[in-house]
């Protein structure tokens, strides 16, 4: 991770009532001071996210919570763990009671380095630690929800540490009220042979803003997954990213995100081949309909010395209103020269073609554009753990499309 | 009294202000196979689009009456729910949809809460096993990668399971080997022997006569230039066999 940027901005009233809410904070997971320095990466970093513009209407510099919305309770949080070999606690018990453990994953894949994860960490107090032993395999996944109250503002942040060939399935469900702000983060590390499939279901209200840091560091011939739907708020931008640095990994990425209305979701994946002989595919599929607009900036970087490296990129975006707007900007960096590498995207709108096949069958017009768009999600739901959570992706979708 | 027949009548269409048909008429009776033949680029799959109601193809003149009912008027899906149904020279993929699911869709609209999903399922397996379908075809994805002669057999399963009042298939014979052409023989015919499927009208467009040597049929029509140039028993196909277009373009120009 680059070093921080010097702090320069000066405290206005907005960033000095943040200031005076972190003074007050636990010690735990991070320290006042540490907190104090990430509101000041916050403050004076940039998001490097699109600028407003023609077609954007969000500016993320000037996004930041009210001091006073922020709610640091951990009735936010609820666990559903059936599988006693699997040790699930808050982060301030990780930190207390099992410090060795926690320290090897929290705050240890450099999201707090990012402006948004740094306003995470500056917040950070609600929280899960998974801890899953090595060659122990969780069948039932492990499910965490966060929830903001309306108009509240919440930082939850999930560290998860997968031992030696351990295998576990962590689902996450984000839900938030009218106005909510949330502003979280997911860390899983893993080591040798583990395997962790993480699902992301973000549900927030319409007029909800969510801003979310995901990242991940897979151990040697160690499988890590990640699954988002992002289909609520009325901001939702997320990152979702694997450093792979150790050989012989394998990370999937998968993503989904559907704004209408005037919703406006903002993605970015990150695949660092930092590690020969290791394979990647990002998946990634986007309709936008109404005045919804979506950004997805893909990137893969294989380094110069990781040989052997499999990377593939795929990203489709349907349209389903000519007021829709969506980006797909693939970014590909490759230093080495023994790689494969394959990139394929498409944006388009639903093919006239496939609409008449589907009436020439009896179905309506709106019936067969609904089953198209629901089947253009398919390849990417179909990557999501457990039938029940594929299904109620499925019914969500549907819903956005009635 | 009532009228069980698809009938075209002088039916005129243009595409992008093009005239390709320039008055058909042509009428299928219910339970009778009737071949359209013609050369590339006489409008047969022109005919097919403009009776099922293709949006790129503006009929400028003329009727369709299904059993007596105005198709012209109806959009594709309900002219679909009238009875009509029409396997495609290239059907259209749609990733992410299952054959069953899309089929029980079709069937559901066309014939609402006639089978309960169970006897749905073992319907579609019944036809599947008669159309020698692999059971793995249920959950791939509609037409999906699928080869041109895997495509024809779900359309001609779609046929089988839809079993419609009139059926218009759109060269379904071309791209296909001597093997998959018999199956697809094979299936008319499965269709034909079936309750539901007893009464089907066909209109079976084709460029070669070989897929008439196994589906006979009725009435043989020839299409050259956007019109009915002759029409005859199954002798037609087989002088056409051996005689090619041309003589009968030639008849028609002396005709015209």
């Amino acid at each position: 991770m680059p070093s921080p940027a010097p702090v320069v901005a000066g405290r206005d009233d907005t960033t000095q009532g943040l200031y005076d809410r972190v003074a007050g904070l636990g010690l735990s997971p991070f320290s006042i001071e540490q907190r104090t320095r990430a509101l000041d990466r916050f403050v004076s970093l940039r998001s490097g996210r699109e600028k407003p513009g023609r077609f954007w209407r969000v500016d993320f510099e000037s996004i930041a919570p009210e001091a006073g919305a922020i709610d640091l309770s951990a009735g936010n949080v609820r666990v559903e763990n059936h599988d006693p070999a699997v040790f699930v606690c808050d982060l301030a018990t990780a930190a207390r009671e099992s410090p060795e453990l926690f320290a090897r994953a929290f705050g240890t894949t450099g999201i707090a380095a990012t402006k948004f994860g740094s306003l995470a960490a500056a917040f950070a107090q609600c929280g899960v630690f998974v801890h899953v032993r090595a060659d122990h395999a969780c069948d039932d996944p492990v499910v965490i929800r966060y929830t903001a109250p309306a108009g509240a503002a919440i930082f939850p942040w999930t560290v998860v540490l997968a031992e030696r060939g351990a295998r576990v399935t962590i689902v996450e469900r984000l839900e938030g009220g009218a106005g909510a702000f949330l502003c979280g983060a997911s860390e899983v590390v893993t080591e040798e042979r583990a395997d962790v499939h993480f699902a992301a279901f973000q549900q927030v209200d319409d007029g909800a803003r969510i801003i979310w840091s995901r990242a991940a560091r897979p151990g040697p011939e160690a499988r890590m997954s990640w699954a988002s739907a992002e289909l609520g708020g009325e901001l939702a931008a997320s990152e979702l990213s694997v450093s792979i640095e150790a050989p012989g990994a394998e990370a999937n990425l998968t993503a989904i995100f559907f704004p209408r209305g005037s919703q406006h979701v903002d993605v970015v994946s990150t695949v660092e081949h930092r590690a020969g002989d290791a394979t990647s595919e990002t998946i990634v599929k986007t309709a936008a309909r109404d005045r919804g607009q979506a950004r997805f900036l893909g990137n893969i970087r294989i380094a110069p010395h990781a040989q052997g490296s499999d990377a593939r990129l795929r990203d489709d975006a349907l349209l389903l209103s000519p007021t829709a707007h969506v980006d797909s900007v693939p970014a590909l960096e490759i230093g080495a020269n023994v790689v494969k590498a394959y990139h394929g995207a498409t944006v388009g709108a639903i093919d006239a073609e496939q609409i008449f096949y589907m009436e020439s069958r009896g179905l309506e017009r709106a019936a067969a554009e609904r089953m198209i768009a629901l089947g253009f999600f398919e390849p990417a739901i179909e990557r999501f753990p457990t039938a029940a959570l594929r299904d109620e992706i499925r019914t969500s979708l549907a819903a956005k499309l009635t | 009294m009532p009228d069980h027949a698809l009938r075209v009548t002088d039916l005129r269409c243009q595409i992008a202000g093009k005239e390709i048909l320039k008055g058909i008429d042509l009428t299928v009776d219910r339970g009778k196979i009737h071949a359209l033949m013609g050369p590339n680029g006489s409008g047969k799959s022109t005919l097919a689009f403009a009776i099922t109601g293709h949006p790129q193809y503006e009929v400028t003149g003329g009727s369709v009456e299904l059993d007596g009912e105005d198709m012209l008027a109806l959009p594709p899906d309900k002219r679909a729910r009238a009875g009509l149904f029409l396997s495609f020279q290239y059907p259209a993929a749609i990733p992410g949809v299952k054959v069953a699911n899309f089929l029980h869709a079709a069937r559901q609209a066309e014939r609402p809460g006639d089978l309960p999903p169970a006897k749905f399922r073992a319907l579609l397996v019944e036809k599947m096993e008669q159309l020698g379908i692999d059971p793995s075809f249920m959950g791939r994805y509609l037409n999906d990668g699928f080869s041109g002669g895997e495509k024809k057999r779900i359309e001609m399963l779609q046929l089988a399971v839809l079993a419609p009042k009139y059926a218009i298939l759109d060269e379904t014979d071309s791209g296909l080997d001597i093997d998959a052409l018999k199956d697809v023989g094979s299936s008319i015919a499965a269709l034909r022997a079936s309750e539901e499927g007893r009464n089907t009208g066909f209109l079976i467009i084709t460029h070669y006569p070989r897929i008439l040597s196994y589906v006979v049929p009725d009435v043989v029509h020839v299409m050259i230039d956007g019109r009915i140039v002759k029409t005859g028993g199954h002798d037609l196909a087989h002088r056409i066999e051996r005689e090619g277009y041309d003589k009968l373009r030639e008849e028609s120009a002396v005709v015209a």
